[in-house]
């Protein structure tokens, strides 16, 4: 058997984020316009993977993602073990653009998935001006959960095995078995608490409604894809999600889930090469 | 319905996984297809007894509540979407999960696979 090494490439950089420092874990492929890309609650960079190592998407696009605070490889800040997690808005805004501003990125395509999706929307509302487009995967407006998120932190279950057994009802037939399993591997290692943390997030704050119509799609467009097999963001929430923002534009995939990317990568990735068809380069947004 | 109920018995029995993931639940599950009852007692993981009911007398921990055709969907290979998870039942609006729902989320792995064991028969 051949070995392979991959072209993605991990480092760490510290930024601070309320006045705290935070050790981020970051790797990335590739070269030409910058797509900086969000996972999913309670998981992490390694959803991007298969994106990061295709060569027809990597020629022209340099793509970054970055395990969120208490994910995966990015540690918990100084005095966690005291602390409750509980991600907010305000608190994902201002990673995600302290990621911008510390990698020194100029005016990136966002792509977010799930809970990233719905930040990568709150900020094409609030910060459109920092980005050059927007790919909101599994992205909604908002809805509330059909699941109680204590489930998922509590000291007589295994909160990961448990998350991992619920999401799997959000995951597509038609995926590959061994990426089905890789997908939830992830969520069956996400650290005590994080998991319900970005849920409160996903499934508690609604302030995203009313800004959907700040939305200028005529200087950053926004391009939403949504899964049939998502239980979590229907193609209906999708659809409403897209119709309240001016100029946006849908895709539905007839056989994904809520994690495309991850748990179908050749079902997705048409979608993705077509999402960023339509976002412009820095060059051409810039003049 | 009582015949699919034995070949997933004989399924789990043969499946060594579901049998470790199962190993903490002893529980009787409540699975209501249409008007028809069936008790699912398991023990450490083993489906011990398939009972039809219907039964006042036998106290259960959580039930999932559907109807035939629904489940026959559910156990094609490659279900249609909400079709393919006991949630999707939910969510679809049919099917419904009563009583402990904790003890089921616990499990839930577990009893999601074993929900699943025809889908391998439906697919050869």
């Amino acid at each position: 058997m051949t070995s392979r090494i991959e072209p993605i490439a991990g480092r760490y950089v510290t930024v601070t984020l309320s006045g705290v420092p935070h050790r981020i874990y970051f790797e990335e492929a590739g070269q030409g316009r910058p797509v900086l890309c969000l996972h999913t609650a309670g998981a992490d960079t390694r959803q991007w993977r298969h994106l990061m190592n295709d060569p027809q998407v990597t020629a022209s696009n340099r793509l970054i993602a970055f395990d969120m605070p208490w994910h995966c490889k990015s540690l918990p800040p100084e005095g966690f073990q005291t602390q409750e997690y509980m991600l907010t808005t305000e608190a994902y805004i201002e990673t995600v653009l302290a990621m911008v501003d510390a990698l020194g990125l100029d005016r990136p395509v966002l792509a977010g998935c799930s809970m990233g999706g719905r930040i990568a929307l709150q900020l094409a509302a609030l910060h459109g001006d920092r980005f050059s487009g927007f790919i909101a995967i599994e992205a909604s407006d908002f809805q509330s959960a059909w699941y109680d998120i204590d489930w998922f932190h509590r000291p007589d279950a295994h909160g990961g095995e448990m998350g991992a057994a619920l999401v799997s009802a959000n995951i597509s037939p038609h995926a590959p078995e061994a990426e089905r399993w890789n997908t939830l591997w992830m969520f069956m290692q996400s650290g005590p608490g994080v998991f319900r943390g970005d849920l409160s997030f996903y499934t508690r704050d609604e302030s995203l409604i009313g800004r959907l119509g700040r939305i200028d799609t005529a200087r950053t467009p926004v391009h939403l894809i949504v899964g049939a097999y998502d239980l979590t963001c229907t193609p209906e929430d999708a659809r409403r999600t897209a119709a309240a923002i001016p100029g946006a534009t849908l895709a539905v995939m007839d056989e994904l889930g809520h994690f495309p990317m991850s748990e179908h990568p050749d079902g997705f990735r048409p979608f993705f090469i077509e999402a960023l068809g339509k976002m412009p380069l820095v060059s051409a947004a810039a003049a | 319905m009582l015949d699919r109920l034995t070949t997933m018995k004989k399924r789990l029995d043969d499946t060594p996984h579901l049998l470790r993931l199962g190993r903490l639940f002893s529980e009787t599950v409540l699975l209501k297809v249409g008007e028809d009852e069936y008790y699912l007692t398991f023990d450490k993981g083993a489906l011990a007894g398939i009972q039809p009911g219907p039964s006042r007398k036998t106290p259960w921990r959580f039930a999932l509540i559907t109807d035939a055709e629904a489940l026959e969907k559910f156990w094609q290979p490659r279900p249609e979407p909400g079709f393919h998870d006991i949630f999707g039942l939910v969510k679809i609006a049919r099917g419904r999960i009563e009583g402990d729902i904790l003890a089921l989320v616990k499990n839930l792995r577990f009893f999601k696979e074993f929900m699943a064991l025809p889908r391998e028969e439906m697919a050869k």
